[in-house]
C-alpha cells in the first residue's frame, strides 16, 4: 500500500473502498471480549465456512465486530441492508441463517429479540427497545467496523476530519474544540479545549499527548469496547489533538488485562503508519507525528494523570503533588496533555461535523454523549450511550429493562470507588457533571451499578474501601491510614461489633481523607461512605444498633432457619449442604444446627421456591427448632398441586 | 576458637550453662552443609522455650516433644531451613542444569530488552513480557535487567512489588482468576470465590504445591453481563456450579 500523501489521495482511496463495498452484503458478527467469552469468534469463522459452501463468497461479506454494547444478548449478528438483527446466535444457528437470510431474503424468526414487554419478536436492531433511545453517536460505529480493518474506516467517512483539521490550521482547530464544550469523559469533566490551550501555550519546544486508556474503574469498560472496536477513531482524534497542541510524540497508556485492546491497537497503528496518515509529513501537511503504546501493570492509581505520566518514564506510577499541572510539566518535565479513550473518540466528530451541530446535543454545561456502562442488577447489561441530560429512570429502566426477577431497585452507584450511590428519590435527576455531582457522586468514567434490595449498603461502601485500601499507593498518611482505619470501622458493623459513635467518627476521618490527601484517590474516597450514610443511614444504623442487616448479607447479622410450616422434607437442602449442617430424612422436618452452618447460603438457593421454607433471619431470635424426627405437616390442597 | 563460635551464635541469649553445652553438641553433630542460618535460629527458639523449663536430655531436643513439634514457628524455620537445603542441595548436584537455566533466562531476557532499544522508559514493558514468557520474575533476569539498563535492583524491585501483575514466586501452570468487580461484587462474587478456593485448596494469591493452579482476584474484566465470572486461563465461566467447577479443573493438564 503506498502512503497517501495529500487529502486527495485519501478521497480517492475512500471512494475507491466504497465502490468496492458498494454491492456488497455484511454480516456483522459481535466479536469483543464479551462476545468470544460466549464463542462469537466460532459464530464468525462458521460464517465464512458457510458462506463459501454455499458459492455466496463474492457477494457477502462477514466483519468481526466489536462490542455493540448489547452484552446481554452476545454474540448478536446483524445483516446489512435490511438491518436484522439476530441475537444470541450459536455456530448451529449459522446454516439457517446464511440459507434463509442470505440466501433467500427471509427472516428466521427464532432468532429474533423477543420484547419481554409485549412478547413480540423484533426485527430491526433500531426498533429493540435497548437502542431505540440510545444516541449513539461514538459507540454506533462499531457495528459498521471490522475490528481490524482500516478499510472499513476510511469508507465510513474515517480520516476526513484529519485531512480538515490539517488544512483548517492548529488554532482553528483548538478553536473548534473550545467552542463544542466537550468535558473530560474520564471523569474530572475539565474542558478539553482549555486543556488543550493550556499544553499548546506552555513554553517548551517539545510536548506530548497521551491517551489514557487505564479503564480501573471496577463495572466500567466503554473505553475497552471503543479500542477493541473502533482504535482508528481513538488514534485519529489523537492526531488531531497532537496537532492542535503542537506535540509530535503521542502514547496510549493501556492496561494490560485488555489483550484485546491491545492487539488491535497495534493492528491499528501499524496500519495508520503504512497509509501514511501516522510518521513523518502527514498527507504532506508537513506535520510529523507517532504514536507508542505503553501497557500499564495493574495498578489503578496509575490511572491519575500524574502516576501514569510516571509510569510512561518507567518508574513506579505514584501520583505527585500537582503544584504544577501535567500540561506544564508531564512526562519527562515536558507540557504534556492527557485526555481518556472517550474524550479522543468525540473529537473526529466535532471537526467533521462543527461545534455548534455537537454543542446541540446535551445540557446547558455539559455537551454531547456519554457510555455507560449499565450492569449490576439490571436486565439489559451493557453499554449505553445518550445524550447528556437523560434521567437515570430512563437509563435504567427504559434501555436497561429494569430490575430482574420482579425485585425492587435500591440503588445505583456511579462514578466507580470515588462516587457515590444515588436512591430511587434521586431517579428523575438529569444526568450531566454538575448534576451528579450535586447529589453526592460523580460522572466518572461512566460505570453504572444498579442495585436491588437485596444488596447491603453497609457492604456496598465496604466493598469499595477494601479495593481503595488495596490500590492505595501509600505515599501520603491520610489516605494509607484513612482509609483503613474507615475500612476497620466497617468491618467491625459488619462482623456486628458497630459501636455507638462510629457513624460520627466515620464521617470525622472522612473529612480528613477528603481534604487531606495528595492526590483525587484519596480526597474521593470516602464518597462511597458518606453518600451511603446520607441516604441509607438507616442501615448503618439497623446494623450497629438491632445488629440486624436489613438485606440479609452480612454473615455475622444473619442465621439460616428453615419454617417447619413450610418444610415439605425434599431433602434437597440437607443433601446440598456443604457443611453437613442439616439434619432430617424423607418427609421429616430439616434442622439446621445452628453451630455447624457456615452461612454460605446455598440451603436458602436451593429450597425450591415452591416451598420456599428457608428464612434469613436477622436482628431478632431465631424461632424454637422443632423436635427432630417430626413429620411435615402438609395441607390437603397443597399436596394436590 | 569454638568457644568464639557458641558465642556468635547465642548472642544475647540467656541460657544456662547445661543448656549451653547441649546447643553447642548439637551443632557439632549437624553436618557442615545444614549449618544454615536458620536452623541456628530455629535452636535458639528451642533454647528460649526450654529456658524456664527443666534442663532437658539431650534426647528430648532430638526428638522434640508434641508441644514444640506443633508449635507453627518452628514448623515455619524447619521448612525454610529445609528448602534452602534443597537449593543448595541442588546447586550441587546439577549445578550444570541450574547453570543452563539462568544462562536461559538471562539470554532471553536480553533479547527483550534488545526488543525495546535498551531504553530504561521501557523498563515496565521489559518486566511485563519477562513476567509473560516465565509467569513470573526470576531473580537472574531481574539482576540482569539491573546490570544491562544500570537500573538499581531496588528500583527494579519497587516497580515489581507495586504493580498487581507481576510475581516474584513462580505462578502455577493454570491461571485462576475470580473477578471482584462492582458488578460481579453485587451478584455474588465473594460467595463464588469461597467455592473456587475450596474447590482448589489454595486461598487467593496462592499456587498450589504441584504448580498446577494459581488462584487469584481481579477488578473487572469487564465482562459484567457474565457475573460474577471465573476465568481459567482464557475461558470465561458464569457463575460455576461447585460440580461444573471440579470438572472444568479436571480439564485442566
Amino acid at each position: 500500500m503506498p502512503k497517501l500523501k495529500s487529502a486527495a489521495a485519501l478521497a480517492a482511496r475512500r471512494r475507491e473502498i466504497q465502490e468496492r463495498y458498494k454491492k456488497l452484503t455484511t454480516v456483522a458478527v459481535t466479536d469483543g471480549s464479551d462476545g468470544r467469552t460466549r464463542g462469537s469468534r466460532g459464530v464468525a469463522q462458521a460464517f465464512r465456512d458457510e458462506i463459501t459452501k454455499q458459492g455466496l463468497g463474492d457477494k457477502v461479506i462477514v466483519r468481526q465486530t466489536g462490542c455493540q454494547g448489547f452484552c446481554e444478548q452476545e454474540p448478536t449478528v446483524l445483516i446489512m441492508p435490511g438491518e436484522t438483527c439476530y441475537v444470541g446466535v450459536a455456530e448451529a444457528d449459522v446454516s439457517e441463517i446464511v440459507t434463509q437470510t442470505l440466501g433467500r431474503g427471509e427472516i428466521v424468526t427464532r432468532l429474533l429479540y423477543t420484547d419481554p414487554a409485549t412478547g413480540q419478536a423484533v426485527a430491526k436492531e433500531s426498533d429493540i427497545p435497548f437502542y431505540k433511545t440510545q444516541s449513539r453517536l461514538v459507540l454506533g460505529a462499531n457495528r459498521w467496523l471490522d475490528m481490524l480493518s482500516i478499510d472499513d474506516y476510511l469508507a465510513l467517512g474515517g480520516y476526513a476530519a484529519l485531512a480538515k483539521a490539517l488544512e483548517m490550521g492548529p488554532e482553528a482547530v483548538l478553536d473548534e474544540v473550545k467552542k463544542s464544550g466537550l468535558r473530560g469523559r474520564g471523569g474530572g469533566g475539565f474542558p478539553t479545549g482549555i486543556k488543550w490551550e493550556t499544553t499548546r501555550n506552555a513554553p517548551e519546544a517539545t510536548k506530548y499527548v497521551i491517551v489514557n486508556a487505564d479503564e480501573g474503574d471496577p463495572g466500567a469498560y466503554m473505553d475497552r469496547s471503543l479500542l477493541e472496536g473502533n482504535p482508528h477513531s481513538v488514534i485519529e482524534g489523537l492526531i488531531i489533538g497532537a496537532y492542535a497542541i503542537g506535540a509530535r510524540q503521542g502514547f496510549v497508556y493501556v492496561r494490560q488485562e485488555y489483550p484485546l485492546a491491545v492487539a488491535n491497537l497495534e493492528v491499528a497503528l501499524e496500519q495508520a503508519r503504512e497509509y501514511g496518515l501516522l510518521g513523518p509529513n502527514i498527507l504532506g501537511s508537513g506535520f510529523d507525528f507517532d504514536v507508542a503504546i505503553h501497557r500499564g501493570a495493574g495498578a489503578f492509581v496509575s490511572g491519575e494523570s500524574s502516576a501514569l505520566m510516571t509510569a510512561i518514564e518507567g518508574r513506579v506510577g505514584e501520583p505527585r503533588p500537582k503544584y504544577i499541572r501535567t500540561a506544564f510539566s508531564g512526562i519527562g518535565g515536558k507540557p504534556s496533555n492527557l485526555n481518556n479513550v472517550e474524550t479522543w473518540a468525540n473529537v473526529p466528530l466535532i471537526i467533521n461535523r462543527g461545534a455548534a451541530w455537537y454543542a446541540e446535543t446535551g445540557t446547558k454545561n455539559s455537551k454531547g454523549t456519554k457510555i455507560f456502562s449499565l450492569v449490576g442488577k439490571v436486565n439489559n447489561t451493557g453499554l449505553v450511550e445518550v445524550p447528556m441530560g437523560t434521567t437515570l429512570r430512563q437509563i435504567i429502566y427504559d434501555i436497561g429493562g429494569g430490575i430482574p426477577g420482579g425485585k425492587k431497585f435500591k440503588a445505583v452507584q456511579t462514578g466507580g470507588p470515588s462516587g457515590g450511590v444515588i436512591p430511587e428519590s434521586k431517579l428523575d435527576t438529569p444526568i450531566d457533571f454538575d448534576e451528579l455531582n450535586k447529589i453526592g457522586s460523580m460522572m466518572g468514567s461512566g460505570g453504572m451499578i444498579v442495585m436491588d434490595e437485596d444488596n447491603c449498603m453497609v457492604d456496598v461502601a465496604r466493598y469499595f474501601l477494601d479495593f481503595l485500601a488495596g490500590e492505595s499507593c501509600g505515599q501520603c498518611v491520610p489516605c494509607r491510614e484513612g482509609i483503613h482505619q474507615m475500612l476497620k470501622i466497617l468491618n467491625r458493623i459488619c462482623a456486628s461489633e458497630g459501636k455507638p459513635g462510629d457513624i460520627e467518627l466515620l464521617g470525622e476521618i472522612a473529612e480528613v481523607v477528603q481534604k487531606a490527601s495528595l492526590c483525587a484517590l484519596g480526597a474521593t474516597a470516602p464518597n462511597p461512605v458518606l453518600s451511603t450514610l446520607k441516604y441509607f443511614g438507616d442501615e448503618y444504623r439497623a446494623h450497629i444498633k438491632d445488629k440486624r442487616c436489613p438485606a440479609g448479607v452480612c454473615q455475622d447479622l444473619i442465621a439460616y432457619y428453615i419454617d417447619p410450616a413450610k418444610c415439605q422434607g425434599c431433602l434437597i437442602c440437607l443433601r446440598n449442604c456443604p457443611a453437613g449442617a442439616i439434619s432430617g430424612d424423607k418427609n421429616l422436618i430439616h434442622i439446621i444446627d445452628q453451630a455447624r452452618c457456615t452461612k454460605c447460603n446455598t440451603c436458602f438457593e436451593v429450597c425450591p421456591p415452591r416451598f420456599n421454607a428457608v428464612r434469613k433471619i436477622s436482628g431478632e431470635p431465631l424461632p424454637e427448632a422443632v423436635a427432630p424426627g417430626t413429620a411435615v405437616k402438609r395441607k390437603r390442597g397443597e399436596q394436590d398441586e | 576458637m569454638a568457644k568464639q563460635k557458641n558465642k556468635s551464635a547465642f548472642v544475647g541469649l540467656k541460657v544456662t550453662s547445661e543448656q549451653a553445652e547441649t546447643l553447642a553438641r548439637l551443632q557439632r553433630t549437624l553436618k557442615p552443609g545444614t549449618k544454615t542460618e536458620v536452623l541456628l535460629k530455629g535452636l535458639e527458639l528451642l533454647a528460649a522455650r526450654t529456658a524456664d523449663a527443666s534442663p532437658p536430655q539431650p534426647r528430648e531436643i532430638l526428638s522434640p516433644a508434641p508441644e514444640l513439634a506443633a508449635s507453627d514457628e518452628l514448623e515455619r524455620l524447619e521448612s525454610q531451613a529445609l528448602r534452602y537445603l534443597s537449593d543448595l542441595q541442588e546447586t550441587r548436584n546439577r549445578s550444570e542444569e541450574v547453570m543452563r537455566r539462568m544462562v536461559k533466562n538471562i539470554a532471553q531476557t536480553d533479547k527483550i530488552i534488545t526488543h525495546y532499544g535498551s531504553d530504561r522508559n521501557y523498563l515496565i514493558q521489559i518486566l511485563l513480557d519477562i513476567q509473560r514468557d516465565n509467569r513470573w520474575l526470576p531473580r537472574d533476569a531481574l539482576m540482569w535487567v539491573s546490570e544491562k539498563l544500570d537500573i538499581p535492583l531496588s528500583r527494579i524491585y519497587h516497580i515489581a512489588t507495586f504493580y498487581k501483575a507481576f510475581s516474584l514466586v513462580p505462578q502455577g501452570r493454570h491461571q485462576v482468576s475470580v473477578c471482584l468487580g462492582t458488578a460481579c461484587h453485587v451478584r455474588g462474587a465473594p460467595r463464588l470465590l469461597e467455592k473456587v478456593a475450596d474447590s482448589l485448596q489454595i486461598r487467593p494469591g496462592e499456587t498450589s504445591r504441584d504448580l498446577k493452579f494459581s488462584l487469584n482476584t481481579v477488578n473487572c474484566l469487564g465482562c459484567c453481563a457474565l457475573g460474577p465470572v471465573m476465568v481459567v486461563d482464557e475461558a470465561y465461566h458464569s457463575n460455576p456450579t461447585t460440580a461444573e467447577m471440579a470438572d472444568i479443573f479436571a480439564a485442566c493438564d
